[in-house]
């Protein structure tokens, strides 16, 4: 599954670029105190939208030696910077069962106490999937910790597909087979010159459609994620793109679909274009013009969409002008639309701000 | 039937003037130069825009919800579209192909959309992304052979690679429209500007029409009319209007700094002058979007008008004023691809005052062609014997001033004046012999004059007076009846050629009485100084007009010819209006040409054409298909052959197909490069077919 040598060499300058922002961000971060690696990077519990009902998850970010992909020669993808948060060298497996324990142990009597269902999140900036992050065994001993917290019916890792095999979803099936599992894949976009040029992310659509198909006929469920507004892109086209994605994963049938609104973090290339002037994150109204023109209710019914973006409201994250109340109201009506399904709450008739126009006079050249 | 754009005249530079036909029976066509009105939805929602703006000739949609005919036909009826869509190439082509009949029957021009990549990270990235664009550009183009599209071309920081877009635009006929996207958005590589706009023109089909669209303000549209941009998007306006930016024309200013507008619009007069010290507003981002378009349209009409009426070239030197990188530009351009400019610009305006404005006028193409030519044709009369240096005079020609006319009084009085030989030294255009004061732009330009010279003016003057100086014989001596800096450039001339210099003795000014007479007993004492070789030629010269005939001719043609066509003696008519002398040979009386005051120009008639045309050294002919011409145009199909120097304004002669008749004459309207580079147009104004 991986890329053909032509497209490799295609894609190098880009590569090239991304790989020497990200080498001059790990020479440049301190190495983590080992006292660290114990703890998850961190864990929350919010309100979320379960397959059919609203409940809450149950994230923990877990600390791994970080991201393959972003420590090989190709640097990673342009827009992600949580190599920053990972330990670049091998870890201990015990620490990393650690970590999930400390999580754990922390939310357990919130969870417990709490009538709803969860749906847990097991991210670790990375593949879960990847033995050099997370070694067999250690898989193994989380999903057996799993099935002894209460309420959680979702189970939710996140992978890169070349990790993904069915010796593995087996695995994961036998230990958990009273949840729904649902493994994320960054697809970013279903375009594969954008996802190749712009995002480098080495993945082409068709081999994320042979992972899809594993897991549909293994009965797994796949979180697509998108990137909304890609590095190289404008508001219009990210819009474009993103409403063609959409589709194309509703048609085929995608269970759930993340939409990420582009942050800027640390350590990217995306940071470096932005510092420059030359990439600027979404408008919330993008956004929105984007999920209104690509969902009809009856697919809101088929495919869960979700999005919880990060830094939203700031200058790094999905923003409007940088007013609170405008910002706030926006993110208000994206968490009420992703915990309803309702597209009426993405409406913004009443939202006054002049920002508004602002956007619709400058969306066409910017 | 597609869309198509016809050019109709080249102006000065680079500039012309075209016509853009849609289908043909849709809509009536819209004429070129012109600035786009982009139509997005806030200003569609309200009634105002429609008022303002509804009746502008050219809009840009940029809202696929637009493309819908009750749009197009009705609400802006009379206008042209181009649509370009903002996002992503795959949205364009499912646009396209669901509302293929708008753009087919209708007409409205599709620009293909190049607005990703935003940023490139190196050149081995653009060049990727190039050629994806080309890849998906040219699926569209082979899917839909029938309609014409516009190609977006952006080049971020390399423009070497208008190369690359040069080879697929020639790929394909069905490209009728570049649209310069980045190209100006940032005038400091202002000789990047003028290389990739010369290698368009130089290299593609003149036809296509150039329109130029980026972070463009209304500032920037005589210089961009005068590079040849034939249509210029106006919507970087709504974008420093939504910045709360406020167009002066001269500049653009945040509006929290406007305290007096300085315009008189229906916006500015009725809602944004209550709206100054109000906070920001909804409203006032509104009027801000409407003011600057109208101030935007208003400049292009100003623009245009003075491109079809007035002197166009110093309309596009006063604006450059405005910003430091356009001099520079302006000076570039003029003092480096002067050849490229020569090709394309007109360089007759008649009826035109032709003022200079100091160094950024020095150099214009038509005063630069002048003194080329002048230097390049002018060949001494072999019957001189005194050459006399006057200054130049405010009125034109120089021999109705009264200073010229005082100089007339001495040297008229001598029978041999036929025999002396008059230069006029003036700022800019340098040294003009007495013979070409009536040909543009010697008839009509104007200058500041304090009698201070700068280092660049004495340069132009005395370079030609020593190149004109050169050409007579070493012992013909001159007189120099000059004060201040003329007589500057002269002691620059003396120091370069051997003749001897000889300097009026002058007594306050050099046309009282004394300066006159003392003139005059120079010229006595040297007048008979050279002796000139037995000549029966200057018999046929004596008179004045014939004298200047001669050298027009010569100037037109090349040197030498006028001898042929003057052959042996010629007379002239005025015509009763007084615009223009017939000329007629003096023995068979037959019309040969004539000279038109307001072009400085002669016309020559087939029969006096027939008297040069078939030399070998003749270079101002086109071949025609055909043994006889229609009409009053010769178009570009009709032409299987024409000399590679033909440049616009000359007067050419037309062969028939087998060369050995000459079947028209007439005036070019475009260059010999329009005619290499293109398969179709306008080529030739014909005046006489046989």
């Amino acid at each position: 599954m991986k890329l053909d040598d032509t497209l490799e060499k295609r894609y190098n300058c880009l590569a090239e670029e991304i790989n020497f922002i990200r080498q001059k961000s790990i020479r440049g971060k301190k190495k983590n105190p080992r006292r660290d690696l114990n703890k998850p990077v961190s864990f929350w519990i919010k309100r979320e939208r379960l397959l059919d009902e609203i409940g809450k998850e149950f994230t923990i970010i877990l600390k791994t030696r970080g991201c393959g992909w972003a420590l090989s020669e190709s640097g990673g993808c342009s827009m992600c910077g949580y190599i920053e948060d990972a330990a670049i060298d091998d870890i201990d497996q015990k620490l990393i069962i650690e970590q999930f324990e400390y999580a754990v142990q922390q939310k357990l009597e919130e969870i417990q106490n709490d009538s709803h269902n969860y749906a847990i999140k097991l991210f670790n900036s990375g593949s879960f999937f990847d033995e050099a992050e997370i070694s067999p065994n250690t898989r193994l001993k989380i999903y057996k910790n799993i099935t002894l917290i209460p309420n959680i019916k979702e189970v939710t890792v996140e992978s890169r597909i070349e990790f993904i095999n069915r010796k593995i979803l087996e695995e994961m099936l036998d230990f958990l087979k009273y949840n729904y599992i649902e493994i994320g894949i960054g697809l970013e976009t279903a375009d594969d010159h954008i996802r190749n040029n712009y995002i480098n992310k080495g993945l082409l659509y068709d081999d994320f459609l042979d992972v899809y198909e594993l897991c549909k006929n293994m009965g797994i469920g796949i979180k697509a994620y998108l990137l909304f507004k890609p590095p190289f892109m404008n508001e219009q086209a990210a819009i474009d793109e993103c409403i063609y994605s959409i589709k194309k994963l509703i048609k085929i049938g995608v269970n759930t679909i993340s939409i990420n609104p582009m942050n800027i973090q640390r350590g990217s290339l995306v940071e470096s274009l932005w510092h420059q002037k030359r990439y600027r994150p979404p408008w919330y109204y993008s956004l929105f013009k984007c999920l209104r023109k690509a969902l009809n209710p009856k697919d809101l019914k088929k495919t869960r969409i979700v999005c919880d973006p990060s830094g939203a409201g700031t200058r790094r994250g999905i923003h409007n002008c940088l007013d609170y109340e405008c910002n706030n109201n926006m993110k208000q009506k994206l968490e009420e639309f992703v915990l309803s399904q309702d597209l009426n709450a993405l409406t913004i008739e009443d939202h006054n701000c002049l920002c508004k126009t602002q956007y619709e006079l400058q969306r066409k050249y910017i | 039937m597609s869309f198509f754009f016809e050019l109709l005249k080249n102006r000065i530079g680079f500039s012309r003037i075209g016509r853009i036909t849609l289908t043909e029976n849709a809509k009536d066509p819209f004429y070129t130069p012109n600035n786009i009105i982009p139509i997005n939805k806030p200003m569609m929602e309200n009634l105002d825009f429609i008022e303002n703006c509804g009746q502008h000739e050219v809009f840009v949609i940029k809202d696929e919800i637009y493309l819908k005919d009750e749009f197009i036909h009705e609400m802006f009826k009379d206008s042209g579209f181009l649509y370009l869509h903002t996002g992503a190439f795959k949205k364009y082509s499912i646009i396209l192909e669901n509302k293929k009949k708008i753009f087919e029957n209708d007409n409205v021009i599709s620009i293909l959309p190049f607005n990703i990549p935003t940023t490139i990270i190196n050149k081995e990235f653009f060049y990727d992304e190039l050629h994806n664009y080309f890849e998906l550009s040219s699926n569209i183009l082979n899917k839909f052979p029938h309609l014409n599209f516009g190609i977006t071309i952006k080049l971020f920081e390399y423009p070497e690679l208008i190369e690359e877009y040069v080879k697929f635009i020639k790929d394909h006929e069905n490209i009728c429209l570049l649209n310069l996207a980045d190209l100006f958005d940032n005038f400091v590589y202002f000789r990047t500007i003028i290389k990739t706009l010369i290698t368009i023109k130089n290299e593609l089909d003149n036809n296509l029409v150039l329109m130029a669209s980026g972070r463009l303000l209304t500032n920037f549209y005589p210089l961009l009319v005068y590079l040849g941009i034939d249509l210029i998007d106006s919507s970087y306006l709504i974008y420093m209007a939504s910045e709360n930016f406020y167009d002066s024309i001269e500049d653009i200013i945040p509006i929290y700094k406007m305290r007096f507008l300085p315009c008189n619009c229906v916006v500015c007069r009725k809602k944004l002058n209550k709206e100054l010290e109000e906070k920001n507003s909804i409203e006032k981002m509104n009027y801000l979007c409407y003011h600057n378009l109208i101030s935007a349209t208003n400049y292009m009409r100003k623009t245009i008008q003075y491109l079809h009426t007035e002197d166009f070239r110093n309309f596009v030197e006063k604006s450059a004023f405005n910003d430091t990188y356009f001099i520079s530009l302006l000076k570039i351009l003029d003092n480096y691809h002067y050849n490229e400019i020569e090709c394309y610009s007109k360089m007759i305006q008649k009826n035109k005052e032709i003022n200079s404005l100091g160094p950024s006028s020095h150099n214009r193409p038509d005063f630069k062609r002048f003194r080329k030519k002048v230097v390049e044709t002018f060949q001494p009369e072999s019957w001189t014997k005194l050459i006399v240096l006057f200054p130049c005079s405010a009125k034109k020609p120089y021999s109705e001033s009264r200073s010229h006319q005082r100089f007339y009084s001495i040297l008229r009085k001598y029978s041999d004046f036929p025999m002396f030989q008059e230069i006029i030294l003036t700022s800019p255009l340098g040294a003009i012999p007495r013979q070409l004061e009536n040909i543009y732009p010697v008839n009509c330009y104007d200058i500041s004059v304090t009698g201070e010279w700068s280092f660049e003016e004495l340069r132009i003057a005395s370079d030609m007076l020593i190149s004109l100086l050169k050409k007579f014989n070493p012992h013909i001596p001159i007189i120099c009846h000059l004060d201040g800096g003329y007589r500057e450039i002269s002691k620059i001339a003396e120091k370069e050629v051997e003749n001897p210099f000889y300097y009026s003795e002058l007594t306050e000014n050099l046309t009282n009485y004394s300066s006159l007479n003392n003139l005059q007993q120079l010229i006595d004492q040297r007048k008979d100084e050279y002796s000139l070789k037995e000549d029966s030629e200057n018999e046929i010269y004596t008179k004045t007009w014939t004298r200047k005939f001669s050298k027009i001719l010569d100037y037109q043609f090349g040197s030498g010819f006028s001898k042929d066509i003057i052959g042996e003696g010629i007379y002239y008519a005025k015509d009763k209006f007084n615009t223009k002398l017939t000329i007629f040979d003096s023995k068979q009386k037959v019309k040969l040409g004539s000279f038109k005051f307001d072009t400085g120009k002669i016309r020559l008639t087939i029969q006096g054409a027939e008297r040069i045309a078939f030399k070998s050294d003749f270079s101002k002919y086109l071949v025609f298909d055909g043994d006889k011409i229609r009409g009053n145009t010769l178009f570009r199909p009709g032409i299987i052959n024409f000399n590679s120097d033909l440049l616009p304004d000359e007067n050419v002669c037309i062969f028939n197909r087998s060369k050995d008749k000459i079947v028209a004459m007439g005036d070019m309207i475009v260059g010999s490069q329009f005619i290499k580079n293109s398969s179709s147009g306008k080529v030739v104004k014909l005046y006489e077919t046989r």
